[in-house]
């Protein structure tokens, strides 16, 4: 390895045409937390539009944004990232040279770029960006209801980064499945590679209904006669929604993979109750295929079945207890280092419980029939995706940045956009829950100043331009950690998968050579035989 | 007959004290163990416990056995026809606003933007809303009611509501539909049935 010339000075073609797994999945990533701004100066707006009585933008352009906003946060931010985590390190972590499909792999990436420009594009049209919500529902955005050519720049848009996400998940699933090193067997598969699984499964089955979808709205509004009356809105809604409840977990697997994973390091023990773990994984990834008219409740039980979609719903508790159940039996006993990774593995922990209680409680048609379209609802998901989400992903992105690049980020930085980004999160959405039941809706561009709204509404954006700060002192790490180089080795953390067996980054073939593989904690192992020879030498002396 | 905040206060009154003693019990749990991992020198304990976590998941579907058994219950008494319902109520909306009908042919509908259609109903009667849409998916959200239905496009979607007490329930859109929809408001007005009967009675003129 030492004969190895250096790499060549990166270019920018070299980085978007290389169909190395690492290559392509750090575009991805970096050009998915672009979105998360972009769409999260979208929600700036709108908060310091719904903080003042109204009036800082349009209702028209506050329509447009509120659109781009989710839909850029989900299409384009959450989605994204979470596969392309999966496309970097799901190769290391079961010892693959390679992607299944590079060439596909990077397809996908340029499928998810032009998708996301095109989608954006729309504000630069006449009529301005999409405005039907990041739904879509059929009637509103047919073409007598949405003129305009934002809204067919946003079908197209979807249509394309979801087929990007399509090829991402069948490339990760086909490397799990196939290109795994000797001895790794699929009970030896870490954590995280497990919820990868299961996510791709869900992507697989699920995202075809979107681009299905996309397509017909398309034809919907060109020829005519795909969506006819209400029965048609409620086939559109059945058809986004059997995407659009599992891309929900597609938006949560990977994050509880990744929390797995940095509780399990920095307890210094292995990751508990495995087993029962994967069971649950899977389980729910089966059952979340099945839960989907939930967002129909309140179409009524005679165009819904609500009495088995609440079933199917409430009976997420198990496998979502059973993972909790693990983590807390991975900390116990645990010897415990207080990094940023960890801490926001916590803020995930805890936060998405209140995501995933407020779930059950929408849950329960009774209570749906109150809630569905409320501002509790917008608490109850961002609480998950937000919340629990983005807060899993920044543990992984905290405990993986020395494998990605190197070099470690500064802890104390670290911690500071931790506390900032955690005062921020629950000033932000934890009023709306109260908002919600009080009768706010969702999607208003203003509301009557006799309600009393304004105070909490405004606390919310304070905690909004929390939120932004906190993303900002991360910038700043990143910048700094990357021109000040503290050298992070090949495993700072002293950790347990195949990623941390080679070097930080690593090269293009991703290992020289893997250590024996006899669980689901290679590493781990290693230093245990390793402690365990030191007190025989020890006692032999 | 129990009306629909009747059913929403009583499956909340169980949900809502669950879910925040088991969030709670959790945060006390992980503080716990958080502070006696922060002082452990040496990590133990064992890394599986099938034996904890098959009866800890049959406990998991007792609890959702029992959540199930209270919201059924519930939606049972809200979606379940009424047999003779005290009025029939045609409501029909369109970007960006109400009409309300009566079975006599007395029609209420906005004034302007800024005065919403102002609707009676007689309180403690069952009414029979029979609710569509004439463009876009709209949502009939009286929050007082704790009630929300969307109304399609070209489909009856029919619904009993109960007006116990007597007062003004405000309403709203809550489905996005378009440009204006954050001004997509109406008001429901309950009187006592003899005040109902004379102001139907006199063609919907407000009292």
């Amino acid at each position: 390895m030492s004969t190895a010339a250096l790499p060549a000075r990166e270019t920018p073609l070299r980085l978007l045409a290389s169909t190395d797994h690492k290559r392509i999945a750090l575009s991805a990533c970096a050009l998915s937390l672009l979105f998360f701004a972009a769409g999260g100066v979208l929600a700036l707006v709108m908060r310091t539009q719904l903080a003042a009585d109204g009036g800082v933008v349009s209702q028209d352009t506050y329509n447009e944004l509120f659109t781009m906003h989710g839909s850029t946060m989900i299409y384009l931010f959450v989605v994204p990232i979470a596969l392309a985590v999966g496309l970097y390190v799901v190769p290391l972590q079961v010892g693959a040279t390679a992607v299944a499909g590079p060439r596909a792999a990077l397809a996908g990436l340029w499928l998810f770029a032009s998708g996301g420009v095109v989608m954006w594009s729309g504000f630069l049209s006449t009529s301005g960006a999409a405005k039907a919500s990041w739904w879509g529902f059929d009637p509103l955005s047919d073409s007598v209801h949405s003129p305009g050519s934002g809204m067919e720049l946003w079908i197209v848009g979807v249509a394309l980064v979801t087929l990007g996400q399509l090829i991402w998940a069948g490339c990760v699933l086909l490397t799990a499945l196939r290109r795994r090193a000797p001895g790794m067997t699929l009970m030896r598969m870490p954590v995280f590679t497990w919820t990868m699984v299961a996510t791709c499964l869900l992507t697989v089955f699920a995202f075809p209904a979107l681009v299905l979808a996309m397509a017909l709205l398309w034809a919907q509004r060109h020829f005519g006669g795909v969506f006819v009356g209400g029965i048609g809105a409620v086939d559109y809604q059945d058809l986004f929604w059997f995407y659009g409840h599992p891309v929900v977990y597609v938006m949560f697997f990977p994050f509880v993979g990744m929390v797995g994973e940095v509780l399990a390091t920095f307890s210094s023990r292995r990751f508990f109750g495995y087993s029962a773990f994967v069971v649950a994984v899977l389980a729910f990834s089966g059952l979340s295929m099945t839960v989907w008219a939930h967002h129909m409740f309140t179409m009524g039980s005679a165009v819904t079945s609500n009495e088995y979609f609440a079933l199917t719903s409430t009976l997420l508790i198990v496998p979502a207890g059973i993972e909790y159940f693990d983590f807390f039996g991975t900390i116990w006993r645990g010897s415990l280092r207080f990094t940023t990774a960890f801490l926001f593995a916590l803020g995930f922990v805890l936060q998405f419980l209140i995501g995933g209680l407020t779930g059950v409680i929408v849950a329960s048609p009774p209570l749906d029939y109150h809630l569905n379209m409320s501002y509790f609802v917008v608490a109850h998901f961002h609480y998950t995706i937000f919340a629990g989400g983005a807060f899993g992903l920044f543990g992984g992105i905290y405990y993986w940045f020395p494998k990605v690049t190197g070099v470690l980020l500064r802890e104390g930085l670290g911690k500071l956009h931790f506390l900032l980004m955690a005062i921020g999160t629950n000033l932000t959405f934890f009023p709306m829950f109260i908002l919600g039941a009080e009768g706010m809706t969702r999607r208003i561009a203003a509301y009557p100043a006799s309600t009393g709204w304004m105070g909490l509404n405004q606390l919310e954006t304070a905690g909004a331009f929390t939120i932004a700060l906190s993303a900002a002192v991360f910038a700043f790490n990143v910048v700094l950690s990357l021109r000040s180089r503290r050298a992070a080795g090949p495993d700072p953390w002293a950790a347990q998968t195949l990623e941390w067996a080679t070097s930080s980054p690593p090269p293009p073939h991703n290992f020289d050579s893997l250590p024996p593989i006899r669980s689901y904690a290679p590493l781990l192992d290693l230093r245990q035989a390793r402690e365990a020879q030191t007190s025989t030498a020890e006692v032999a002396a | 007959m129990p009306s629909t905040r009747h059913a929403y206060e009583h499956v909340s009154s169980i949900y809502f004290p669950i879910a925040i003693g088991v969030f709670a019990a959790l945060g006390l749990i992980l503080a716990y163990l958080l502070i006696a991992g922060a002082l452990r020198r040496r990590p133990g304990g064992r890394s599986e416990a099938m034996k904890v976590e098959m009866p800890y998941a049959a406990l998991l579907a007792c609890v959702v056995g029992f959540l199930l058994f209270t919201t059924y219950r519930a939606e049972g008494s809200i979606d379940r026809p009424v047999a003779r319902p005290g009025l029939r109520l045609r409501v029909t909306a369109a970007q960006w606003s109400w009409r309300f009908e009566y079975p006599n042919g007395v029609t209420v509908t906005a004034v302007s933007t800024w005065r919403p259609p102002l609707a009676y109903v007689p309180t403690g009667t069952e009414v029979e809303v029979l609710g569509r849409s004439l463009d876009v998916i709209h949502g009939f959200w009286i929050p007082r009611l704790r009630f929300m239905r969307q109304l399609l496009p070209e489909m009856s979607t029919r619904f009993d509501l109960l007006f116990s007490e007597p007062g003004r329930y405000e309403g709203v859109c809550a489905v996005y539909c378009g440009l204006r929809h954050d001004e997509m408001h109406f008001a429901i007005e309950a009187v006592s049935p003899q005040e109902f009967s004379r102001w139907l009675a006199s063609g919907g003129r407000h009292t």
